[in-house]
């Protein structure tokens, strides 16, 4: 599984951080970090959740 | 009332506003984000209310969450330009950053994003959990009962946001009295706030350019800005802003908690047994119980789910009910504390999703966490009852807890 970060429409709610900081990185502002992730597949569920938990749809989920 | 402009068709012209409805204006025992999302949600998408302002403008009424997304999400079709507290005082100058516009508003957020980021409020947490306890331990003292606005959400929001201003708290119940004043009164005492909280923000600023300390107005007068320092009139207008957000909207989400949580006694003894569950909790909390009602002005003709607006148009979007859409929450009537996949809008969409969100946060986390942990079962005191209202921001008022055997 792959989370496509469209990084132009994060705002910095970081609530994927909130529910994955392992998986997803924040820059100092607070901004989802620019480029794709490639999930483990063990982390596969908590990505899942926490794309779905951005208000603002900038992560997507690629199978 | 202004007359209604010729391009709004009469059959999206809808009676309810946020200001003057049924459980808008103060009302005992009520739920008012229930009650305007199922005004507003029974309608079309979008409708137009002549009463969108506490000052009577006319405005669209974005009801829906994708609706809104976009429209917040686009600062260049929809402008966040205002005057909110500039008119109070006769004058006409944009919030600092709330009301500044692409493409200078991303400079100031880049300023100022790293200073209350999620990590940086990882930091502050000691000093905030300090505050509740201190505040918590001092109501059980007194007694069995408290006033929450008063005794415990105003002091505690007002409290950590004078110490990450780094103002001695000494003061702390006439900032209480400044704020509510400049949200919630007439226009002569928001004007007479106004000017105090001015006089009070200008003489902070004087003293920390003779006295630089490690502080915010310390920091705001250092920093380089478009490759300069700060001017004098925007050192104002982002403390303002500072201001005004940090201290209403925090203390209204901590009363509409403990106000659900004494109403609701399984969720209470749910949350009371089960810590660990806060955090959830709190954002589903957020998603029921959100305050805020962003504004916008349309900049160029534009059709937005069928609607044409035209440019000059003020568009209303009201967080409470985009976060009761269906289209967006599966059962958004249920107050589901561990529901998943929240991605409510208590702190709205775009690029003006707001600067303080991570800290709000950890305030209510930490002042709910405290409070259930200190404080035994509590009720509505008997006798007593709640005044909740709508408008500018949601809150409620005379929350009476008792916890007496």
């Amino acid at each position: 599984m792959k989370i496509i970060v469209h990084r132009e429409r994060c705002q910095g709610h970081a609530r994927c951080w909130a529910l994955a900081p392992d998986i997803f990185d924040l820059d100092d502002e607070g901004f989802v970090v620019s480029g794709n992730i490639d999930v483990n597949p063990q982390d596969e569920d908590r990505a899942w959740r926490a794309a779905k938990s951005c208000p603002e749809r900038a992560l997507t989920v690629e199978k | 009332m202004e007359r209604l402009p010729e391009h709004v068709p009469q059959e999206l012209v809808t009676g309810f506003s946020l200001y003057s409805s049924p459980e808008m204006v103060p009302t005992p025992m009520g739920d008012p984000q229930a009650a305007a999302a199922k005004a507003l949600l029974a309608g079309p998408p979008i409708v137009y209310t002549p009463l969108a302002t506490r000052d009577g403008v006319g405005a669209w009424v974005i009801t829906r969450a994708e609706d809104q997304r976009r429209i917040l999400q686009d600062g260049v079709t929809f402008s966040s330009f205002r005057n909110t507290f500039s008119a109070a005082i006769g004058e006409s100058w944009p919030l600092i950053p709330l009301e500044i516009d692409p493409p200078d508003h991303s400079a100031w957020r880049s300023l100022l994003n790293p200073l209350l980021s999620p990590r940086r409020v990882v930091a502050l947490e000691g000093q905030v959990r300090a505050r509740a306890v201190e505040l918590i331990e001092g109501i059980k003292a007194r007694g069995t009962e408290c006033d929450v606005m008063t005794d415990f959400a105003f002091p505690f929001a007002v409290n950590i946001f004078l110490q990450f201003l780094g103002i001695p708290d000494d003061r702390l119940m006439e900032f209480v009295g400044w704020a509510n004043d400049m949200l919630h009164s007439t226009p002569e005492a928001r004007t007479a706030a106004a000017h105090k909280v001015l006089g009070f923000l200008d003489d902070l600023a004087d003293l920390r350019r003779r006295e630089p300390t490690d502080d915010f107005m310390t920091f705001v007068l250092d920093a380089d800005i478009f490759g300069r320092k700060m001017t004098p009139h925007e050192v104002r207008a982002m403390s303002i802003l500072l201001f005004i957000g940090g201290l209403d909207t925090v203390a209204a989400a901590i009363g509409f908690d403990l106000y659900h949580l004494a109403r609701f006694p399984a969720d209470q003894s749910d949350l009371r047994r089960n810590p660990e569950k806060i955090l959830l909790a709190a954002e589903e909390f957020l998603r029921a119980y959100a305050t805020i009602t962003p504004l916008r002005t349309v900049t160029a003709d534009v059709e937005v789910n069928g609607v044409l607006m035209k440019k000059g148009d003020i568009v209303s979007c009201p967080s409470m009910v985009a976060n009761r859409d269906p289209m967006e929450f599966p059962n958004p009537e249920k107050i589901d504390l561990q529901r998943e996949d929240n991605r409510h809008t208590a702190f709205a969409y775009g690029p003006h999703r707001c600067l303080g969100s991570h800290l709000a946060r950890r305030e209510i986390v930490v002042g709910l966490e405290e409070f259930l942990a200190r404080i035994p079962a509590f009720r509505i005191k008997p006798g007593t009852t709640p005044m909740t209202f709508g408008g500018y921001v949601f809150g409620v008022e005379n929350l009476i807890l008792d916890w007496s055997a």
